[in-house]
C-alpha cells in the first residue's frame, strides 16, 4: 500500500483546524466564566455551556486523528509513539489518585484535570524531536 | 559503487552523502520529499528504514536505484560468509 508522504498538507490542513478552534475554545471559556453565573443559571444552560466548550476539543482531537493518518510515515510512527506514552501516563495516574482516594489519602480531584494532563505528556513525550540536529 | 572495496563505512545508506553532494540541508531535502526534517535525519543516521514508496522517491530524486543507496546489510553479511 502506497503510504502517504504528505507533511506540509498535513501540518497545513493540522493548523486550519487548531487554531480556529482553541481561539473558539477560549471565547468560548471566557464568555462563559463572565457572562453565566453557573450557580444561579438553569442546568440546560450549564449544561449547553459544558459542551460548547467540548466541542471545540473534540474537533481538535479529530485534526490530531487526521494528522496521524495524513502526515508522512516517520512522524506518523513518532506521535503514535507519542500518543501511547501520553494514555500509559495518564492512565497510570489515574489509577494511582483513584487509588489514593480509594484509602482516603487524597480527596476529591476533577476530573477535568486529567484531559490537560494527557496533553502535557504528549507535549513532553514529542520534546526530544525539538532537539533533532539540523545538518 | 561508491566506496572502495574492503572498507566498511558502518552505515545503512548513502543518503547524507547523496545530500550533501547535491549541497542541499536536511530540511531542504525533506522539502523536496515532503516529509519531515527529522525523518531524513532518522534515515540518514539509520534510526529508521524508509518504507518502499518512501525508498523510491528517494532513488528516483537522487537519479539511483535503491540497492545503490540502501546497504543490505544482511545480504552483505551473507555474502562475506
Amino acid at each position: 500500500m502506497a503510504q502517504p508522504r504528505r507533511f506540509r498538507t498535513a501540518n497545513r490542513r493540522y493548523r486550519f483546524l487548531f487554531w480556529p478552534m482553541m481561539a473558539v475554545y477560549v471565547a468560548i471559556i471566557l464568555g462563559t466564566k463572565f457572562l453565566i453565573d453557573d450557580d444561579k443559571a438553569p442546568d440546560w444552560l450549564n449544561a449547553a455551556c459544558a459542551i460548547a466548550a467540548t466541542l471545540p476539543l473534540f474537533i481538535v482531537l479529530y485534526a490530531i486523528r487526521r494528522q496521524t493518518d495524513e502526515t508522512d510515515e516517520y512522524t506518523r510512527m513518532r506521535y503514535l509513539k507519542a500518543l501511547r506514552d501520553a494514555g500509559l501516563i495518564t492512565s497510570g495516574l489515574l489509577f494511582l489518585v483513584g487509588f489514593l482516594q480509594i484509602f482516603d489519602v487524597i480527596g476529591d480531584i476533577e476530573v477535568f484535570w486529567f484531559g490537560p494532563v494527557f496533553f502535557f505528556a504528549f507535549g513532553l513525550a514529542r520534546l526530544p524531536e525539538c532537539f533533532g540536529r539540523t545538518v | 559503487m561508491f566506496w572502495p572495496d574492503g572498507v566498511k563505512l558502518g552505515m545503512k545508506n548513502i543518503l547524507r552523502i547523496l545530500r550533501t553532494e547535491k549541497g542541499w540541508s536536511q530540511a531542504e531535502l525533506a522539502d523536496r520529499l515532503d516529509v519531515s526534517r527529522q525523518s531524513v535525519n532518522a534515515i540518514e543516521t539509520g534510526k529508521y528504514d524508509p518504507s518502499l514508496p518512501l525508498a523510491f522517491a528517494i532513488a528516483r530524486l537522487f537519479g539511483r536505484s535503491i540497492e545503490e543507496i540502501f546497504d543490505d546489510e544482511a545480504e552483505s553479511a551473507e555474502a562475506a560468509e
